[in-house]
C-alpha cells in the first residue's frame, strides 16, 4: 500500500464519504425527532437521482445549466411533497405503534417507491445530460473528476446550510427540542406534528440531493438504493442519533470504502480468486465491527436501561 | 366437553386449560384441515406447484416466528440461514455423494450452529441494531455466494433421493414436504408451551424483567436465532433439490424482507400466523406472476410497468394491513373463532 495509494484513496474517499455524510444526516435527523429508522432511505435518494434525470431531459431544449437548475428545484420540490405525504397517509396512523411495525411499514413503502420507479423508468442506469465538464483536476495532486469536486463542494455547503437551519431557525430549534424530549418539547407549545411532517420532508431532501449528486458522478440504477444503507452504516459509526457522528461516519466510511475495499479488491485473494467488489461490502463490516464493540457509535448516547 | 365452547369458560383441569384443539370443533376442524391436504394432489391437479412453493416457505417462516414473534429479535437475514441450509444440502449430496437423509439433517445443524453464532451479538444490541447487524449478515452471506459458489449464476444441485426411493414428481415432493412441514408445525406449537416457550415470551416482552427471574438471556436468545436458522436452513434444503438450481438470487435481501412481510400478514406470535402469511404471500406472489404479463397483454398501455406490480402491490398491502390489523390474518382467524364461540349471541 504506497502513500500514493492512500492519498488517492484519502480524496477520492472524502469526496464520496461527503455524499454519504449528506445522506445519513437525512436519516439522523429524521432518527433524532422521529425514532424512526426510515429503511426505505435508498428508495429516497434513488427517487431525487431519477427524478432530477428525468427533469432535465424534459427541459432540455434550455441550456444546459438552466435545464439543470430546473430540474433540481422540481425535484426538491417533488421530494419535500413526498416527505409530507408519506408522513400524513403512512406514518401519522401509525403513530405509538411498536418499533417492529414501524420499521416493516419503512421497508413497505420502500417497495412501493421502488415499484413505482421501475413502472417509469425501468431498471437501466441513466445519466444526466452534460452538465459538468468531463475534466479531470488535480486536489492535492491526486487526479479527481471534476464532477467529485462539485459534488463533495456542494454536499459541504450544504451540510453547513443545514446546522444553520437547526442552530438559527425557529423550526430548527422546535426539530431539536422535539429530538432532545419530545413530551417537554410538546408541553412547550411545538407541535410534534408539524415538526414530524418537517423531519420527513428533510429527509426525503436530503436523500434526494445525495441521489442527484451520486447521479452526477457515477449515473443512477437501482444499485444506488444500496447507498441509503451504507449512510446507515455511516449512522451507526457515528452513532445512530448524533448529527455530528452521521457526517464524520459518512467521511470515515467513504475514506475506508476507498482504500481498504480499493486494497482488498486488487490485492487480496482468497483460495486465488481474486475478491471483486469488497468495496460494496466493506460499509457492512464496519457496522458489524462497530456493533460489537461500541454498539452506540462514536458520538451517540449511551442508553442506559432500567427494570 | 363442549362441541363449541359456550359462553363462559368451563374448563376444569390444567391439561383442558394446555390443550391446543380444546373443543371437539376444532379437533374436527383440524383433522379436516390435515385430509384436505392429504388429499391436495386430487384436488389441486396440476396447481401442487402452489402448495409446494408453500410448504417450503412456511417451514422457513415457522422458524422466524420462533425469533421474531416469540423471541421479539428482530431479524432481517433470514434467508441468509435458508442460503446456508441450501448449500449445506448441496455440498453434501453433491460433493460428498451422501445420500439426501443424510444432508436434510446436516442442513438443519449446520444452519443452526450459524444461527447461535449470528444470535451471540443479540445479547449486547437490540433492537434497532440488532436489525441492522442482520442486514449486514445478509449482505456478506449474499457476498459469499456469489465470490466462493455460485458467482452471478446459479449451481445445480442433484434431484432427490428417499432411501431409495426418487422424489422427482410433485406429488411425492408434496408428501415429503408435507410431512416435514407438520411435523414442524407441531414442534414449534409444541415448544411455545414449554419451559423454553414460555422463556423465549418472557425475553421478548422485557429481557430485563426475565434476567431477574431466572431466565438465561444468553442462552435463550441464541437458542432462538439457532432454532430459526434451524427451520430456515431445513427449508433452504427442501428448496434446493425442488428447485434444483441455486444461487444469490434466491436467498436475496428481499426474500428476508419477504419473510418478515408474511410474518407481519400472518399475524406475530401466533402459531397459525406463519403459515396463513406464507400461503398469502406466495400465492399473492405467483398469482402476480401469471397474472402481470396477462394485465400487460390487456392492456398494452400499461407496458413494462407491470413488471413492478408484485413490489406495489405487495408494499401496499403490507401497509394497509399495518395500519388497520397490526395483528395480522391470526386476528381475523381469532375473531371468527370468538364468534363461533360465541354463536349464536353476539357478545
Amino acid at each position: 500500500m504506497t502513500p500514493q495509494f492512500v492519498l488517492e484513496g484519502t480524496v477520492v474517499g472524502l469526496a464520496v464519504g461527503s455524499i454519504y455524510a449528506l445522506i445519513a444526516v437525512g436519516f439522523a435527523v429524521l432518527y433524532k425527532s422521529t425514532k424512526i429508522l426510515n429503511l426505505a432511505h435508498g428508495e429516497l435518494v434513488l427517487f431525487g437521482g431519477y427524478l432530477a434525470i428525468a427533469l432535465t431531459t424534459a427541459a432540455g431544449h434550455l441550456p444546459a445549466p438552466l435545464a439543470f437548475g430546473l430540474g433540481v428545484a422540481g425535484t426538491l420540490v417533488a421530494a419535500a411533497a413526498l416527505g409530507f405525504g408519506v408522513e400524513r397517509a403512512v406514518m401519522r396512523p401509525l403513530f405509538g405503534q411498536p418499533l417492529l411495525s414501524v420499521i416493516i411499514v419503512t421497508l413497505a413503502l420502500g417497495y412501493v417507491i421502488r415499484g413505482v420507479m421501475v413502472g417509469i423508468w425501468s431498471g437501466e442506469t441513466r445519466t444526466f445530460p452534460l452538465v459538468v465538464p468531463p475534466v479531470v483536476v488535480r486536489v492535492a495532486s491526486v487526479p479527481v473528476p471534476l464532477v467529485g469536486v462539485w459534488s463533495a463542494a456542494a454536499a459541504a455547503a450544504l451540510l453547513v446550510l443545514f446546522s444553520l437551519f437547526f442552530r438559527y431557525t425557529r423550526w430548527g430549534v422546535a426539530m431539536r427540542a422535539a429530538a432532545n424530549e419530545q413530551l417537554t418539547a410538546s408541553a412547550l407549545g411545538v407541535s410534534l406534528r408539524r415538526v414530524f411532517a418537517y423531519a420527513w420532508a428533510f429527509a426525503a431532501i436530503a436523500g434526494a440531493v445525495g441521489g442527484i449528486l451520486l447521479g452526477l458522478w457515477l449515473g443512477v440504477n437501482f444499485a444506488l438504493a444500496a447507498v441509503g444503507l451504507k449512510a446507515l452504516a455511516a449512522l451507526i459509526l457515528g452513532g445512530l442519533d448524533s448529527i455530528p457522528g452521521a457526517i464524520v461516519g459518512g467521511l470515515v466510511v467513504g475514506v475506508l470504502e476507498t482504500i481498504v475495499g480499493g486494497y482488498i479488491d486488487a490485492h487480496v485473494r482468497l483460495f486465488g480468486h481474486p475478491l471483486h467488489g469488497f468495496k460494496e461490502v466493506t460499509a457492512y463490516l464496519v457496522i458489524l465491527l462497530v456493533l460489537m464493540v461500541r454498539p452506540y457509535g462514536l458520538f451517540g448516547t449511551e442508553h442506559i436501561e432500567r427494570l | 366437553m363442549a362441541y363449541a365452547r359456550p359462553c363462559g369458560d368451563f374448563k376444569t383441569s390444567y391439561a383442558q386449560d394446555m390443550a391446543l384443539l380444546d373443543v371437539r370443533l376444532y379437533r374436527a376442524g383440524f383433522l379436516l384441515l390435515l385430509a384436505g391436504l392429504l388429499a391436495a394432489p386430487w384436488l389441486l391437479g396440476r396447481w401442487l406447484f402452489l402448495l409446494n412453493d408453500i410448504a417450503i416457505f412456511a417451514i422457513g417462516a415457522t422458524g422466524l416466528s420462533l425469533v421474531m414473534g416469540f423471541a421479539g429479535q428482530i431479524s432481517l437475514g433470514h434467508a441468509a440461514f435458508m442460503a446456508v441450509g441450501a448449500y449445506t444440502s448441496w455440498f453434501v449430496t453433491s460433493e460428498l455423494r451422501w445420500p439426501f437423509v443424510v444432508a436434510l439433517p446436516a442442513s438443519a445443524l449446520v444452519a443452526f450452529a450459524v444461527g447461535a453464532v449470528v444470535g451471540l451479538p443479540s445479547l449486547r444490541i437490540k433492537g434497532l441494531y440488532l436489525a441492522i447487524a442482520t442486514l449486514a449478515f445478509q449482505f456478506l452471506v449474499e457476498y459469499l455466494i456469489v465470490q466462493t459458489v455460485s458467482g452471478m449464476g446459479g449451481t445445480p444441485v442433484p434431484p432427490m433421493d428417499l432411501l431409495g426411493v426418487p422424489v422427482d414428481t410433485e406429488v411425492r415432493f408434496y408428501y415429503l414436504a408435507l410431512a416435514v412441514w407438520v411435523g414442524g408445525a407441531v414442534f414449534a406449537t409444541n415448544l411455545t408451551r414449554t419451559r423454553v416457550g414460555l422463556a423465549l415470551m418472557a425475553v421478548r416482552d422485557r429481557d430485563y424483567a426475565a434476567q431477574v427471574l431466572g431466565v438465561n438471556l444468553l442462552y435463550y436468545k441464541t437458542l432462538a436465532f439457532a432454532l430459526g436458522a434451524a427451520y430456515a436452513g431445513v427449508a433452504g434444503s427442501l428448496f434446493a433439490h425442488y428447485n434444483r438450481v441455486i444461487g444469490a438470487e434466491h436467498f436475496s435481501l428481499a426474500q428476508s424482507i419477504d419473510y418478515v412481510a408474511m410474518l407481519v400478514i400472518g399475524g406475530l406470535g401466533s402459531v397459525w400466523g406463519p403459515h396463513l402469511g406464507a400461503a398469502f404471500v406466495r400465492t399473492l406472489t405467483q398469482a402476480l406472476k401469471i397474472a402481470a404479463p396477462l394485465l400487460a397483454a390487456s392492456v398494452p398501455m400499461l407496458g413494462r410497468a407491470t413488471t413492478s406490480v408484485r413490489e406495489v402491490v405487495f408494499g401496499a398491502i403490507l401497509i394497509a394491513l399495518l395500519i388497520w390489523e397490526p395483528g395480522g390474518l391470526a386476528t381475523l382467524l381469532r375473531k371468527l373463532k370468538r364468534y363461533v364461540d360465541l354463536w349464536p349471541f353476539p357478545h
